[in-house]
């Protein structure tokens, strides 16, 4: 009896909370409001927000093109693989005090399931064959390798700072990171995790491919790279799965140094039976609302104000000013700050 | 047949099998049933000491012709068996049988066939014999005898481009190891004056003067050039380039991981010399090196092999880095890490060997598109490329997962802000390697077809099953990484610590007391529970469910009917210039799209992939290329300042 | 007497490593090979030499605690080294040939078709 009810909960988790449905709907609102505002920054009016929502079913009725050239399985799997990678991840990352997978040491295996989705879009842009999307391709690899760096130090500093003020030395559990903030206060407090929390600010605008950071799939110059060939379902699974990266990417920001805002709701509500729902929804909205200023800080702004950079100046920029900022963090949390 | 005698039957098959197909090796039925038998004996007496060795922590001590140890002494030759051991002998045992499968179509197109197999199985019977031996001068000549045919094996196309030369070279730098050795050795028996494993683990931990420091600085050495540690990974790059894909499964899976093994039993067990914090240094400072270096080496390659063999130093860096940490989590996940390396660098080694089998080059330049022609390589060489990228839920990433750990871990237990730096440096490779696979991806198997493999096909059954074989185990000691660390990585890492079992089963109960050793057994063994495998069974359903749907949706054709027609009819038109035009609108729906100049609809080749990783790192890139200079008497030159260097250090840290 | 062994084998072996770093000609590589098995089998022998030891050939009746002999295994070591010695220069003479035939030279800086 336990097991059908264990099953059916994680089934809830995927399909509908933290899975599929949630990330579906705030992703592709996420991506909406992220227009629009900068289409206000522009002095444009912009789309509707809901503009993503009809692009997505939009596509989903147009018809698929296989190229001839392109290896049929892999161009069809591609996308959903990288769709089912994404909300994984987003299964693994605690929304404050909710979790739906624990891992050990789940750390690491955002790290690697960052690569999935990404590796997806690689895979299926090389096995259509077109050259645009071997350019792209090879500028979304660079994109991964300039950004890996400064995430990797970006989590073990804060694993390291978790670790020291917990007194077991590492922490590699998310869940604790976040449980650790819920008692504590936000991470972002803290000065040494200031520069990490920074660079996780530049590192967004990478990881989604947004502007400045977004060489691999610049449509003026190389017709969005590695989605060259996509049309027709592919390609919306495709566009969804990114709306589902900025949510991803953004929860991540909220786990790792704002986890502490949710603590007083916590508090505030436990004591009765019908708040602990009511407190999930209030989170719930807060997460959004988080996210949502993130977008608008991180990806909006820097997109309505920036150029796109070249390919070797984003790797030489992420190898040198947002590492070096990660890297003071991790030194400054290395030696108790 | 008591399970005593299954150790001296297991490397007494390969030689065996060996001699036999010298003689029978005419007959080719004969000479396949007799390379399989030989083969699959040695897995099965292997596989049946599991329980007991594994489970049971029980050594095999078994003494050659009967002659026991007299008076505390030991005067035969000695074969011992420990969980570290078998551990080694059954990866070889595996990755030889595989070998072996692929050998039988793969090679079935050369002459000298017999030759081939006798090689091939005294390389086998060599390591096997390395790895179960319980006595040094008996470990160094397993070690000539596989270098010899390592050797000979390398230079067995000798038509092909390189093959001589890197034979030539290995032969080299790998005497110079095998004296290193052979050295060591006998200033071992100078001060010891026994030759046999446990007597020089009860007699050295108390006895470290200069001479024998010395001798570790030389055997340490000579194992580094067996198992290609940095200054002689030149070496390796060549020799897999030139070999036929088995045997470059057996130089990575094989002749890399005896010469691990030997690092291990010689650090861990012999000297005991792993608490010092300058060794540890020493190895994890190696480790990192050939993990960096090599992988950055791998993604300047333009031939396909030779990336591989870069790749495969660098993945023996991490398992170098894990074993130096000197942590139980450490060694255990380093041990697993050597498991996974053999499984899926093996299966690299064949996709590769297949795409040469059935295009006759590696050159990543002139390749492409090949998934269309093969699909069932496509698919293995992608599960190989995953697994030793870390991918989840490939084998490669439960154990760099191990690994990353009990990095962090020991950094933070000693405070060492340098073990740090490893688990930085070993993420950072990780990444490195998914890009250099991906490059092989896209300019191999993804891509366009090259006219002149319009008519190339699938590799024979015998070939895919033996690639299938290690694909399948790349997935489940992925997905079961529980089973793996109870069965086999524990236990070996337990025997990597208990030193007195070790003795104590070769030369009598209370020999290792009497030299008042204790075991360095660590504090906590259960430092770091496996990634619980339920979570990614959903992942893992999820991307069945993706397969499903997309084998199900079969209605996407990707030339249509009319484009079929309009493409017929088009035959015999000239096909120069853009096809909007002309009436072939359905044809051009399906094909792929570009815009402005024919020049523009050209693949970027694999060296050019990178460019914006390559263009900041040029200076260095183009430093290494001038290193690598290709001239024997530079490698040599590196491996001996490695040798002086050590000798150096050795005398230091005393 | 048996310091000038062990001086003559550090040398023959140093000589042996100098001639296979600096010599650019694959049969004088294989020279130094040669130069620096002798150098290590003259070290093992030395090892096992006690001077003014007899031959180590006894029954076990005649072995009483004040023999004196040289050490036997050294010996039976060097044999065994000996004969890898020889089948490490077969086999490389034999590469050299092959090399020969092939690039037409026995330098070693033109022999680097693999490099980089």
């Amino acid at each position: 009896m336990s097991i059908i009810l264990d099953g059916l909960k994680y089934l809830a988790y995927i399909l509908i909370f933290p899975g599929f449905l949630f990330c579906f709907l705030s992703g592709l609102l996420l991506c909406g409001i992220d227009r629009k505002l900068v289409a206000r920054m522009q002095k444009r009016v912009g789309p509707p927000i809901l503009q993503p929502f009809y692009d997505f079913f939009k596509l989903l009725g147009k018809e698929t093109i296989i190229p001839v050239t392109a290896n049929r399985t892999v161009f069809l799997i591609a996308p959903l693989v990288g769709l089912a990678a994404q909300v994984v991840l987003q299964l693994f990352i605690p929304v404050f005090s909710f979790n739906a997978f624990h891992g050990v040491a789940d750390v690491i295996v955002i790290l690697y399931l960052l690569l999935i989705p990404a590796l997806s879009v690689i895979l299926g842009a090389a096995s259509s064959g077109s050259p645009y999307s071997g350019v792209g391709l090879s500028r979304e690899m660079v994109t991964i390798l300039a950004v890996e760096l400064p995430l990797v130090l970006v989590l073990l500093s804060v694993a390291k700072a978790v670790g020291n003020a917990m007194g077991t030395g590492l922490c590699f559990s998310l869940t604790d990171i976040v449980n650790y903030q819920l008692s504590h206060g936000s991470l972002i407090t803290k000065l040494s995790m200031i520069p990490a929390a920074v660079a996780m600010l530049l590192i967004i605008p990478g990881e989604t491919g947004s502007h400045p950071f977004d060489a691999a799939e610049a449509e003026t110059e190389i017709c969005e790279g590695m989605l060259a060939e996509y049309s027709g379902k592919p390609l919306a699974v495709y566009k969804l799965s990114h709306a589902v990266k900025l949510l991803t990417m953004t929860t991540l920001f909220v786990a790792l140094f704002l986890g502490g805002i949710g603590g007083g709701i916590e508090r505030a509500m436990m004591t009765s039976a019908i708040g602990g729902a009511f407190c999930f929804l209030i989170e719930i909205i807060i997460l959004f609302l988080l996210c949502t200023c993130l977008v608008a800080v991180c990806i909006s702004f820097v997109h309505a104000v920036t150029a796109r950079l070249r390919i070797e100046q984003l790797f030489k920029y992420y190898w040198t000013v947002v590492t070096g900022l990660a890297l003071i963090s991790l030194v400054m949390a290395w030696y108790g700050l | 047949m008591s399970i005593q005698h299954f150790p001296i039957c297991a490397i007494m098959a390969y030689f065996l099998g060996a001699f036999l197909i010298v003689i029978f090796g005419k007959n080719r039925a004969l000479r396949n049933v007799f390379g399989f038998l030989a083969t699959a004996t040695p897995l099965c007496l292997l596989a049946a000491l599991v329980k007991p060795i594994m489970l049971g922590s029980d050594v095999i001590a078994y003494w050659m012709g009967n002659r026991v140890p007299a008076g505390g002494y030991a005067i035969g030759i000695a074969l011992e068996v420990d969980a570290l051991g078998l551990f080694f002998g059954l990866l070889i045992a595996t990755a030889v049988f595989v070998a072996m499968l692929y050998s039988f179509s793969y090679m079935s197109h050369d002459d000298n066939e017999p030759q081939y197999y006798t090689l091939f199985l005294m390389l086998c019977g060599g390591v096997m014999g390395f790895v179960l031996s319980g006595d040094l001068f008996n470990m160094f000549i397993m070690i000539e005898i596989l270098t010899f045919a390592a050797v000979a094996l390398t230079a067995f196309r000798n038509t092909a481009n390189g093959a001589l030369e890197a034979a030539f070279k290995y032969l080299v730098v790998g005497c110079i190891g095998s004296s290193c050795i052979l050295a060591g050795t006998i200033m071992l028996y100078a001060q010891a004056h026994t030759l046999n494993f446990a007597q020089l683990a009860a007699f050295l931990p108390g006895h470290l003067n200069r001479a024998t420091i010395i001798a570790y600085a030389m055997l340490f050495i000579g194992f580094c050039t067996k198992a290609f540690i940095v200054p002689f990974h030149p070496l390796a790059a060549d020799a897999h380039g030139a070999a036929p894909a088995p045997v470059s499964v057996l130089i990575s899976g094989v002749l890399t991981k005896s010469g691990l093994y030997g690092i291990i039993r010689l650090t861990y067990i012999l000297f005991r010399v792993m608490n010092l914090g300058t060794v540890q240094f020493w190895l994890v400072f190696l480790g990192s090196v050939s993990m960096f270096v090599c992988v950055t080496m791998a993604l300047a390659q333009h031939d396909f092999k030779r990336l591989l063999a870069f790749h495969s130093i660098s993945q023996i860096g991490y398992v170098l880095t894990a074993a130096g940490l000197a942590t139980a989590l450490g060694v255990s996940s380093g041990l697993y890490h050597a498991m996974n390396h053999t499984l899926f660098k093996g299966l690299l080694f064949l996709c590769a060997g297949a795409v040469l089998h059935e295009t006759g080059t590696t050159d990543l330049g002139k390749l492409g598109g090949l998934s269309k022609k093969m699909p069932h390589t496509t698919i293995l060489f992608l599960v190989g490329a995953f697994s030793i990228s870390g991918v989840p839920p490939f084998n490669g990433f439960a154990s760099k997962w191990l690994i990353y750990q009990a990095t962090y871990q020991k950094a933070v237990e000693s405070g060492n802000i340098g073990f740090l730096m490893c688990t930085i440096v070993a993420l950072v490779t990780s990444t490195l390697t998914l890009a250099s696979f991906v490059k092989v991806t896209q300019s191999v198997f993804f891509g366009q077809l090259p006219k002149e493999y319009e008519n190339v096909g699938e590799v024979s059954i015998g070939m895919r099953l033996a690639m299938g074989i290690l694909a399948l185990l790349c997935i489940l000691t992925g997905l079961f990484p529980g089973f793996v660390t109870t069965y086999l990585t524990e236990p070996a890492a337990r025997a990597v610590f208990g030193t007195n079992t070790y003795v104590n089963a070769m030369m009598g109960t209370g020999y290792a007391q009497g030299f008042g050793l204790t075991d360095i057994l660590p504090v906590s063994f259960q430092a770091a529970g496996v990634w619980s495998p339920i979570s990614w069974l959903c992942l893992l359903m999820i991307m069945l469910l993706a397969v499903a749907i997309v084998a199900v949706s079969s209605k996407y054709d990707q030339v249509s009917a009319l484009a079929k027609a309009a493409a017929a009819a088009e035959a015999a038109e000239t096909k120069a210039g853009p096809r909007f035009g002309s009436g072939a609108l359905a044809e051009a729906k399906n094909e792929l799209f570009f815009g402005g100049e024919e020049s523009v609809y050209s693949q970027v080749g694999g060296d050019d992939l990178f460019w914006g990783f390559k263009h900041n790192w040029r200076h260095y890139f183009s430093f290494m290329h001038e290193l690598h200079s290709g001239i024997v008497n530079d490698y040599a030159l590196w491996g001996v300042i490695a040798l002086a260097l050590a000798m150096l250090y050795a005398m230091i840290i005393l | 007497m048996i310091l000038i062994n062990y001086l003559a084998s550090f040398f023959l072996i140093t000589l042996g490593l100098y001639c296979i770093v600096t010599k650019h000609d694959l049969l004088k590589s294989v020279i130094g090979l040669s130069i620096m098995d002798y150098g290590v089998n003259l070290l093992i022998i030395t090892i096992g030499f006690n001077p003014g030891g007899t031959a180590p050939i006894y029954s076990f009746g005649e072995l009483r605690p004040e023999s004196f002999f040289v050490d036997p295994i050294p010996q039976a070591l060097t044999l065994t080294s000996i004969v890898i010695g020889a089948c490490t220069t077969a086999m490389s003479l034999a590469l050299v040939i092959k090399i020969r035939e092939m690039y037409g030279t026995t330098d070693t800086t033109q022999i680097r078709r693999l490099r980089g």
